[in-house]
């Protein structure tokens, strides 16, 4: 049963938020803030800080300096795993167990059993259209299905927050959309949905969008405000309109001591 | 050509290549036959596996110091041999405590009776649990006894007129006890510890490789229940492995036993807890699978040696003593050894089981703390 009356509330965001590994900052200042019941998009190349941000929040990571809170909680905090789920870049899935088993796995981990687990196999199978894979054995499966399956087993407990890591990377543009499709009545449903991609078709679907680079938010806002605000025509120009901006705000900066870049 | 050169040797240079970067592999391939060779040699060197200690209760007053000159003469030429003089209500005492391999025990009327033509009987008591002890301590006694008869005038191969007539006795075990007897619950520790240590260490690389470790770390299980998962997982395999192993031996090898089969299971359990941990510690070492085989010869195979498997821990060198008590399997072998050969119970295998208990905490803190690596 998801709470729809915080509508507007802010479940996951972030303070200033800095990670820095070895002698890169993977993320550089980041402050969010995902409403509830939105799907709120990151977009920006690899090494921007996309993964790191979801890690973070998901308490992976431990942030440098800054804050990421999950729920009303500071990450890294076990308190809110049962309302969150989570879906890698890379399929996490055991290659010598089944299907079926896998998911029974993941979802016995959170909370399910018996009738309940079952139905709910069953359900997050039609909706990754893998039904009739129950029984065959991870390792077989092509990286799309194993991609598939990842993402049943980040919906099978019905989360409260959704964090997806380039969920349609290999999944053909039908099913793509039917993904899309369930993201938007996950929404409806209040579910919140932080969801990193590659594919700028796809970051019109969502509510607002955070632009990275180089682990720094270069912009933040609706796809209609950020097209109207660069003038440009396709996600692709606007994201290098800001990217232009970001960088000459950089050489500007460039006076700063070399302790802060 | 059949086979071009080139490319045979672009082959054979990437595989030179690709161990050149693993140096930990590289290392074991050089030092892991030397350290075990080493291990080899002092243990086979100074341990004296030849070592026998006969504990001898002489009669009292003259007799004492017949006999003691007679014993000396007669094991003269034994080398190895090490006696020592204890009184008769030492003799269990001694042999239980492992300061004795065996006891000879001359009656008080030893000198009155031999003088006088009566045949008096000397008790040889043997540790059953250690066979080629027993056996040896036999053979040099029928042996020494010969030449004491001979000396006094018997005639060979009658015994009825010989002077002085042996029997044998055990503490524990008994004749039909052979090396086979005094082996055969070593082996069901070694393999509980080493396939269980194996295993679990493979097993939890690959969740950690695989990325899974990762995302069962987001869920709502605790790094406890992690642990606790692993173990009870293992543990089924292992009690199974246990009572195959276990059944094969009493049934189809036949080998005789005299203790509590229900202690053996208590001592695999901890055996069995400390293993599941110190792999899953150990597998944080590790990168591939090939890794975790590296710690077949640093981890198992010294303690296969060292653990009273081939030679007792009382005989080995000092330094590597203490090696030895350091390792589980040790105190594992005391356990089973005592429980199976000498039907010890609950009572007499305590400290060898505070010792696992003890040794699987540490392994449980151990992996929860490398398990907080994992995550933040």
């Amino acid at each position: 049963m998801v709470d729809s009356s915080a509508a507007g509330a802010a479940l996951v965001t972030t303070r200033h938020l800095v990670k820095v590994f070895g002698k890169t900052r993977a993320l550089d200042d980041v402050s969010i803030e995902v409403n509830a019941g939105e799907t709120f998009g990151l977009i920006g190349p690899n090494g921007s800080g996309k993964t790191t941000l979801i890690r973070t929040l998901l308490g992976i990571a431990a942030p440098t300096s800054g804050e990421a809170l999950l729920l009303g909680q500071r990450m890294p905090n076990r308190a809110v795993s049962r309302q969150v789920g989570y879906m890698s870049q890379a399929s996490v899935l055991y290659s010598d167990l089944s299907v079926q088993e896998n998911l029974a796995f993941f979802g016995a981990l959170y909370g399910l059993r018996g009738k309940g687990l079952a139905q709910r196999i069953g359900e997050t199978l039609e909706l990754v259209d893998l039904a009739d894979r129950r029984g065959v054995a991870v390792g077989v499966l092509s990286g799309g299905m194993r991609q598939r399956i990842s993402l049943a087993a980040a919906l099978i407990h019905q989360p409260r927050v959704l964090f997806l890591d380039e969920p349609t990377v290999g999944i053909d543009p039908e099913l793509r959309l039917e993904f899309w499709d369930y993201f938007a009545r996950l929404n409806q449903q209040g579910v919140t949905i932080m969801v990193s991609t590659h594919t700028l078709e796809e970051a019109t679907r969502c509510h607002r969008l955070a632009l990275l680079r180089f682990g720094k938010l270069i912009a933040l806002d609706t796809p209609a405000a950020l097209l109207a605000a660069s003038g440009q025509q396709d996600f692709d120009h606007a994201f290098l309109y800001y990217a232009r901006r970001d960088a000459s705000a950089d050489a500007a900066g460039a006076a700063r001591p070399l302790a802060q870049q | 050509m059949f086979a071009s050169i080139r490319r045979t040797l672009a082959l054979a240079i990437r595989i030179v290549r690709q161990f050149v970067r693993d140096k930990r592999t590289l290392a074991l391939l050089f030092l892991a036959p030397l350290l075990i060779m080493t291990l080899l040699n002092f243990v086979l060197g100074s341990s004296g596996s030849n070592s026998l200690t006969l504990a001898v209760v002489p009669p009292p007053g003259l007799g004492h110091d017949v006999i003691q000159q007679a014993i000396s003469k007669g094991l003269a030429k034994a080398k190895g041999v090490q006696v020592i003089y204890i009184d008769a209500d030492q003799v269990d005492a001694k042999l239980k405590a492992g300061d004795a391999n065996a006891a000879l025990i001359f009656p008080p009327d030893f000198v009155s009776a031999t003088s006088v033509g009566a045949q008096p009987s000397v008790t040889l008591r043997l540790d059953g649990s250690n066979p080629p002890a027993a056996e040896q301590a036999k053979t040099l006694v029928t042996f020494a006894l010969a030449s004491l008869n001979r000396s006094a005038g018997a005639q060979p191969g009658d015994p009825s007129a010989a002077p002085v007539a042996l029997h044998t006795s055990y503490l524990y075990g008994g004749p039909q006890y052979t090396q086979t007897d005094a082996l055969a619950p070593l082996f069901i520790g070694l393999f509980a510890f080493f396939f269980v240590f194996l295993l679990a260490s493979v097993a939890f690389l690959r969740e950690r490789s695989q990325g899974t470790l990762e995302r069962i770390l987001v869920s709502p299980l605790s790094r406890t229940e992690l642990t606790l998962g692993y173990v009870l997982g293992f543990m089924l395999f292992a009690t199974l492995q246990s009572l195959v192993i276990l059944g094969f031996v009493i049934y189809v090898l036949r080998v005789h036993y005299a203790g509590n089969l229900w202690l053996l299971f208590l001592v695999t359990l901890a055996l069995t807890i400390g293993g599941v941990n110190m792999g899953i510690f150990a597998s944080a070492f590790a990168r591939n699978e090939l890794q975790v085989i590296q710690f077949i010869p640093l981890l198992i195979v010294p303690q296969a040696l060292l653990g009273g498997l081939f030679f007792p821990v009382n005989t080995l060198p000092v330094v590597l003593k203490q090696f030895a008590y350091i390792m589980p399997l040790t105190w594992a072998n005391f356990a089973l050894r005592d429980v199976m050969l000498k039907g010890l119970g609950f009572s007499d295998i305590w400290p060898d089981l505070a010792f696992l208990v003890g040794f699987a905490i540490l392994m449980v803190v151990i992996s929860a703390i490398s398990l907080r690596q994992e995550r933040a």
